[in-house]
């Protein structure tokens, strides 16, 4: 018998390696736009505080004709520092795209082999009368060879054609006399914008127009040269805050970091350069986790960044996942003891509940966001620090945290084109008071209210409706063991809150206060009151993180509901939950 | 007396930019190139580099300028003399 003859189709040529990270080009990217930042200060510094009209002579006019030029470099070195940086950015895209697109070479090249190798076992043991059938076959894989080593070809020309342009972009401005040549007198486009930015007090919708109307040129200045005037500002989408606030924390680090090195770091700068370090630990914290979907890296948003904030305890709030797009939004309003140092800790239990609502069956894109952006009482009562220190026993410093809280879902809102986010705001501790204060008092754009340790949710409030959101979705969990829970005002006489701010308003556990109560036991939980039960509520495998992540996706019907506390005029409140054996849901594994 | 204070608290100011942008220049020094492939890190390590000296220029001449201000205050108050003179000296030290 006379065997097949057939022309089997070329072996496919290799992809070549591709070793680079597109992070690391962006750290890379980061550092130069925090340093242009820098630079950008020295130039608006020798225009402004730096020019001393009193003084005037020879020496006067010398001086300042001496610093003129030197703020002319500055501005000028800015510009061409800020410029390469974006270029880098751009680079690190291209790289990310390239990478990705000779995975699928790879694959597609592994394919081809594979059916080659094939072709050649048939064609070795088939007849005469199939080789018009296999040469068929190997006809069309060749084609598709052809067509893969077209796609490698162009791969490999855009990668060089893009490492040449990277090149040639740091080559641009190697030398101060270019940067004179490209940059000198250049305005930046940052002042102009900056001119027109609606004033301190404008509503977060007037600041979201004016920058929707910027050009990427003046939106990509600002953030490099004034990433304070639009960090922390309400109204502005969540991924410039973040790209702000950022340069903002690249530059803080490295000017505190370097007068540490120094040894002549001040007691404010240390605080501020403790608060700034836990904001960078919070972001890793977040970006170090895995999506339970995607398992990549959980993108961390840092929304707000003031670590001088509240003299000295700081400012942060930092976002897992995409505000900007997240179908489902929670921002998490923490209490007592909480300030710019528990950044770290607020970022484990954000992530935490970011985990736990991705893992949630239907669940779609989500962001959870831990915000310290209230000045709240610095002590823990159950670390025998007292209950009245720092005001705690009082509701003023949550009526201030109530308009913050405000603003800043008032921003959130108005800061996202199309179809608005669900959004959740969810207080726990002394930060429910804050929340509760925020939606009584302000009214507050939330789909779904959430109290959970509530110590009682402010004076004024004292049934769900009270609140201004739809009375099905305020919610409320209590552990029956947490005292924190324990201290709202019980009954129908509100005597802590009768007594001119004595207490912190209404317990939104117990059936007078109408909201929805969710299961918040733990299984570890004691016989008798334990404040180790009060920082449990965002823990995985537990009945609360359970809860509070079916909520936030808006998976109502799996939330896990208890029985109202009640106080009859007769005895003192009932917890029906007291004696309810307590479930460990697992909050990673419903997918 | 209001002028030589203005020339020294505006001294400091110079000091402060000279220490920022040092901070500014070791960021740019220490920019991590490892991200790069091994076409494009050797230029991103020399731009680093050359920025880091040109930043690091900047902050000299911020501290020259700082200097400067303080020997003009320094002359001020010793043809003002009296307390113009010893309030300026008190105010004229280098930040840190």
């Amino acid at each position: 018998m006379t065997g097949a003859v057939v022309t089997l189709p070329p072996q496919p040529r290799p992809v070549p390696e591709l070793t680079a990270d597109p992070g690391g080009i962006r750290a890379y990217a980061a550092d130069l736009l925090a340093a242009s930042a820098q630079v950008d200060d020295l130039g608006s510094f020798v225009a402004g505080g730096a020019r001393i009209p009193a003084w005037s002579g020879a020496a006067a006019t010398a001086y300042h004709d001496a610093i003129a030029p030197t703020g002319r470099r500055a501005d000028a070195m800015s510009l061409a520092l800020r410029g390469v940086a974006r270029r880098v950015d751009q680079h690190a895209d291209t790289i990310q795209e390239l990478l990705e697109r000779r995975r699928t070479l790879d694959e597609e090249r592994a394919a081809l082999v594979d059916t080659i190798a094939g072709l050649q076992q048939r064609i070795g043991t088939a007849s005469a009368d199939e080789a018009a059938a296999l040469q068929a076959e190997s006809d069309d894989c060749t084609r598709r060879v052809r067509g893969y080593e077209t796609e490698l070809d162009r791969w490999v020309t855009d990668l060089m054609a893009e490492e040449e342009a990277m090149r040639a972009a740091f080559d641009r401005v190697l030398t101060l006399e270019q940067v004179e040549q490209r940059y000198a007198g250049v305005p930046d486009p940052a002042d102009e914008a900056l001119d027109a930015m609606p004033g301190a007090g404008a509503p977060p919708a007037d600041v979201a127009a004016w920058w929707e109307g910027l050009t990427p040129e003046q939106q990509e200045a600002i953030i490099a040269a004034s990433p304070g005037a639009i960090g922390n500002r309400d109204g502005i989408p969540p991924w410039a805050r973040d790209a702000a606030n950022t340069v903002a924390l690249d530059r803080d680090l490295a000017d505190w970091g370097h007068l540490e090195d120094l040894g002549v770091l001040t007691d404010d700068e240390r605080a501020w350069l403790d608060n700034a370090r836990a904001a960078q630990a919070a972001i890793d914290e977040i970006e170090g986790r895995l999506d339970p979907q995607t398992e990549a890296s959980v993108p961390a948003q840092l929304y707000v960044y003031d670590p001088a904030a509240f003299d000295g305890d700081g400012a942060v709030a930092v976002a897992a996942g995409d505000l900007d797009t997240a179908e489902h939004i929670a921002v998490t309003v923490p209490g007592f003891g909480t300030d710019g140092q528990s950044a770290d800790y607020q970022a484990n239990r954000a992530g935490d509940l970011y985990e736990a609502t991705r893992s949630v069956d239907g669940a779609g894109s989500v962001a959870t966001m831990f915000w310290i952006g209230y000045d709240a009482p610095d002590n823990l009562p159950w670390e025998g620090e007292g209950w009245d220190g720092a005001g705690v026993a009082g509701e003023s410093m949550a009526a201030a945290g109530g308009e913050r809280l405000a603003d800043l879902l008032d921003g959130l809102r108005a800061s996202r084109d199309g179809e608005p986010a669900h959004l959740t705001a969810i207080g726990h501790s002394y930060g429910s008071t804050t929340t509760g204060l925020a939606a009584h008092d302000h009214g507050i754009p939330v789909d779904d209210l959430v109290f959970v340790g509530s110590p009682g949710v402010g004076g004024g409030t004292d049934h769900v409706s009270d609140t201004g959101v739809d009375p099905d979705h305020v919610w409320a969990g209590a552990n029956s063991r947490d005292p924190i829970a324990d201290l709202g005002n019980h009954g129908w006489f509100h005597l802590e809150s009768g007594l001119d701010g004595a207490g912190l308003g209404d317990d939104p556990a117990e059936d007078d206060f109408g909201a929805i109560r969710f299961q918040a036991e733990s299984t570890d939980r004691p016989d008798h009151l334990d404040f180790g039960q009060h920082s449990l509520y965002f823990d995985h495998d537990t009945e609360s993180l359970h809860n509070i992540s079916h909520i936030v996706a808006g998976e109502y019907g799996e939330v896990l509901l208890a029985d109202p506390v009640t106080d009859p005029w007769y005895a003192g409140p009932q917890d029906p939950e007291w004696g309810r054996d307590p479930g460990a849901p697992d909050t990673l594994d419903e997918m | 007396m209001e002028v030589p204070l203005t020339l020294a608290a505006t001294a400091r100011s110079w000091d402060e930019q000279h220490l920022d942008l040092d901070a500014a220049a070791g960021q740019v020094e220490g920019a991590p190139t490892g991200g790069f492939t091994s076409g494009v890190s050797g230029a991103a390590a020399r731009f680093a580099a050359a920025w880091a000296r040109h930043t690091t220029e900047l902050g000299t001449t911020a501290e020259a300028r700082a200097d400067g201000l303080r020997t003009s205050a320094a002359d001020f108050s010793a043809t003002d003399g009296g307390v113009a003179a010893l309030l300026t000296t008190t105010a004229m030290g280098e930040v840190r």
